[in-house]
């Protein structure tokens, strides 16, 4: 007789339901706990599955400008921080050729090593122009842009800072481990959307109960609308309809209209081994490179004109090493005054239109 | 590192998560105590010694009183003691404010003495911890407890993390015997840690930081810019805020203590549902209110010498309790307003009771309702105190909240949240306080609470601000 066999039938039973009992009983003991994870993990994928509309409140706008430049395989694409952002229409800038569309990729409070990241990934199929609206601030290295790890980078590119970049390679590890956190939970990744979101139901059952936030949602809903509906341009209507001369009227002290504390602490030289990069990728798949220098008003330049002048010794290194266009509009060439800016460093709608206009004129279109 | 950031998130996993993988008592008590200190360098990198001198002294000082029947001896111990902790108090929370007073009498004489140009860091939690040691010598010299043997333990029940920064006050005879055998967590204990911590964020995130944000901060720093309607508002806001920062802190300490097995004492049991300031001192911040009554008002001679002596016992008690939340004359003033209240409450109080008619009279709902309003009148004109911005807005508000012409009002200033938010505080303590309950939510069934814990913690993700401001108990 095999006892082995026998004795199996026998103690099985036994023990599956010894066990099964024990985690019956585990969670019942713990059944508020578990219920309580259960439910935080259902009502994750519940707000998981209304990501379209959490996006309408408030968008990611450096992955979304990604994603339709992918898109829209323009010929032209601006990129630069948010005075290209704000400053540069791409439909004015491509010209009057119905064929030609141009792209904004402009990347509010970016830096050149974020631009980078933007442009290798939003450029599949390489446009035949690239402008690169560059200012002072893009190269400042004391400061970093969360959202460019956060939104722009794979692991690869993050092996690739960390080599290019060593001595930042703490902080965009941080940030970039944080952002892959964050879009862990739908509920967190979303958070601020559902709150401009449930800023205006609110304000539609108590009109006016809160007005600050609801100004707030309302800008960031018309942003995100802007953003999906055309190429990339979306002015801010804080900037577009501002005008920095009544700003210094009123004489706001210890606001982004006395100072920029992005010019903070200057130093140069490790996000512009990304201007390197740039430029390299531009050669590799023979796109037009162009660099704008982007108009600042009057003030900011005499407010930091050391960091300016440094900024714009990199910049002549880097055209007379590389053999690269740069382009330096003046005010005076543009007509640009304090009316025509929003603050110290973005331009209003009409400084946007006179920039563009004047870029229009400088780009020079080889035929197909 | 407040309780709550993310940092201290992950500081609580990752203790929490070693506490429970190591098996010995010395292990893991040893393991905690680092990791209180840890807690307290991280917050006061340049003050672990304060704690570790105070931990020694009174540890060192508990045995010396119990290794003597010499009274004379173990009473020197004691004062020792007391001085050590009072005096490193005095130094960092009182020398600014004397040198400062010092420097207004001396300019009387001499007009050009110069403004004080230093300034002194408190150390974390200094006026929690050195409470906590005294109560400890004084219960050993008074011989209600045995004096520790073990440094470690000793160590633990004064640094213990989550009650380090701002109380509870916890007693040696409270905790120390939990720490016998490292206690094992029980399922019900995990269920209302979360419940606590939980609740405790959203008092402090959800409600107080909001509060703070949206209305209070605005209306104390400019009231001027603001109607007598806006500003009742804001003096019943900040009550509500004051209220949910702290008590949201000690639920947190609680909650927190659970999941290492740890009961930690009750400090708050529903202010504003008081009738009287005797009864608010007796539902707010507990721990303080008892360690006064133990160890200054009863060893003062409590109400055993007559009224006058009763009177100036309670005045006295009251002075102490405003200076020890801050050395200002504000808060020296709040002490006073409220020993002075107590004391008429008191005389009010023995006239009338054993009086029929009077007993009668207040025993009617109507009754207990005039009495509310006119303690919680008390409350908020106290509160002023500490919250205004100067004594001429102070002089503002208090004329806002004695104006009966329109009371209460509305203004267009006033955000909708702000009275969404206050409602949840009155919700909470109807629902439970008035029928004498811990939380009422502890006993609904398992389902009603984990969606009530999902709906909370949704909140708070969305929206508590980024960025937590620190526990205004933590500044004390």
């Amino acid at each position: 007789m095999n006892f082995k066999t026998l004795s199996l039938p026998r103690f099985a039973p036994r023990l599956r339901p010894r066990r099964a009992i024990a985690a019956t009983a585990y969670l019942q003991r713990n059944r508020t706990v578990a219920l309580f994870l259960v439910g935080l993990i259902t009502l994750d994928l519940s707000v998981g599955l209304f990501h379209d509309l959490w996006q309408r409140h408030s968008p990611d706008d450096y992955a979304w400008r990604v994603q339709a430049c992918q898109e829209r395989r323009p010929d032209l694409v601006l990129v630069g921080g948010s005075p290209v952002a704000e400053g540069l229409n791409p439909s004015v800038v491509a010209g009057t050729d119905s064929d030609r569309h141009g792209f904004n990729l402009g990347m509010s409070g970016g830096t050149t090593s974020d631009f980078y990241h933007a442009v290798i990934h939003a450029c599949p199929a390489p446009p035949r122009v690239l402008v690169y609206g560059i200012t002072a601030s893009d190269l400042n290295d004391s400061r970093g842009e969360p959202h460019g790890p956060h939104s722009l980078m794979t692991w690869n590119d993050l092996a690739g800072w960390v080599r290019t970049r060593p001595e930042a390679s703490e902080w965009v590890v941080r940030h970039f481990l944080r952002g892959k956190l964050e879009r862990i939970s739908n509920l967190f990744h979303y958070r601020y959307s559902i709150r401009l979101w449930a800023a205006i139901k609110v304000n539609d059952a108590f009109p006016g109960g809160s007005p600050l936030t609801l100004k707030e949602a309302e800008e960031q809903r018309d942003y995100a609308a802007g953003l999906v509906s055309g190429n990339g341009y979306s002015p801010l209507k804080g900037f577009e309809h501002a005008h920095f001369s009544e700003f210094k009227k009123i004489g706001a002290k210890g606001t982004r209209f006395d100072h920029l504390h992005y010019l903070h602490n200057y130093r140069t030289g490790s996000h512009l081994k990304y201007l390197t990069k740039l430029i390299d990728w531009c050669e590799a798949n023979r796109v037009t490179l162009i660099l704008l220098d982007m108009p600042v008003t009057a003030d900011l330049e005499r407010m930091y004109a050391k960091e300016f002048a440094e900024f714009r010794l990199r910049l002549g290194e880097v055209e007379r090493e590389r053999g690269l266009r740069v382009l330096r509009p003046t005010r005076a060439e543009l007509r640009l005054e304090d009316e025509q800016f929003a603050d110290l460093i973005h331009m209003n709608r009409d400084g946007a239109n006179r920039l563009s206009t004047w870029l229009a004129s400088k780009l020079e279109w080889s035929p197909r | 590192m407040i309780f709550a950031s993310k940092e201290f998130f992950v500081f609580l996993m990752v203790v929490l998560l070693a506490y429970h993988l190591l098996r010995s008592r010395t292990h893991k008590y040893g393991f905690l105590l680092a990791a209180s200190w840890l807690f307290y360098a991280w917050c006061s990198p340049q003050y672990l010694w304060v704690i570790i001198l105070c931990t020694v002294i009174d540890y060192a000082a508990g045995l010396a009183i119990e290794a003597t029947e010499d009274e004379r001896l173990r009473k020197r111990w004691l004062l020792a003691s007391i001085l050590a902790n009072l005096g490193l108090l005095f130094a960092f929370k009182y020398t600014a404010f004397a040198y400062d007073n010092a420097l207004s009498l001396a300019r009387l004489l001499n007009p050009d003495v110069h403004e004080r140009a230093w300034e002194i860091l408190l150390p974390l939690g200094i006026s929690f911890h050195t409470f906590q040691g005294i109560s400890y010598t004084v219960d050993v010299y008074r011989r209600q407890i045995k004096a520790v043997r073990s440094f470690l333990d000793y160590a633990l029940f004064v640094s213990f993390f989550p009650q380090l920064a701002a109380g509870p006050i916890v007693r040696a005879v409270e905790f120390l015997p939990q720490m016998v055998t490292p206690p094992r967590v029980t399922s019900k204990q995990i269920a209302d840690g979360l419940h606590f911590f939980l609740l405790g964020m959203f008092k402090k995130l959800f409600i107080a930081d909001q509060l703070d944000a949206l209305f209070v901060s605005p209306v104390f720093g400019n009231p001027g810019a603001f109607d007598p309607a806006a500003h009742r508002w804001a003096m019943l806001a900040w009550a509500a805020q004051i209220y949910c920062d702290f008590s949201g802190y000690s639920d947190m300490a609680i909650g927190c203590a659970k999941w290492f097995g740890f009961e930690l004492p009750r400090n708050f049991n529903f202010p504003f549902l008081a009738t009287s300031i005797t009864d608010f001192w007796r539902r707010w911040h507990l721990s303080l209110s008892t360690w006064l009554r133990d160890y200054v008002y009863f060893p003062l001679g409590g109400s055993k010498g007559g009224p006058v002596r009763t009177y100036a016992n309670l005045l006295l008690v009251f002075l102490f309790c405003g200076l020890w939340h801050g050395a200002t004359w504000a808060w020296f003033v709040y002490g006073l307003y409220n020993g002075a209240l107590m004391g008429l409450h008191r005389a009010y109080d023995r006239a009338l009771t054993g009086r029929a008619w009077a007993d009668a009279v207040r025993r009617s709902v109507i009754w207990k309702g005039v009495a509310w309003i006119a303690t919680m009148l008390q409350i908020v004109a106290g509160l002023i105190l500490i919250r205004m911005a100067d004594w001429r807005s102070g002089a503002m508000l208090f004329e806002s909240l004695v104006a009966f012409d329109a009371w209460p009002t509305w203004s267009p200033r006033i955000p909708i949240w702000v009275p969404m938010l206050m409602a949840l505080v009155l919700l909470g303590h109807l629902f439970s306080g008035l029928r004498n309950r811990l939380c009422g939510l502890l006993e609904l069934p398992s389902g009603v609470r984990a969606a009530v814990y999902v709906f909370s913690t949704a909140m708070l993700i969305v929206f508590a601000p980024g960025v937590g401001k620190s526990f205004i108990y933590i500044a004390f």
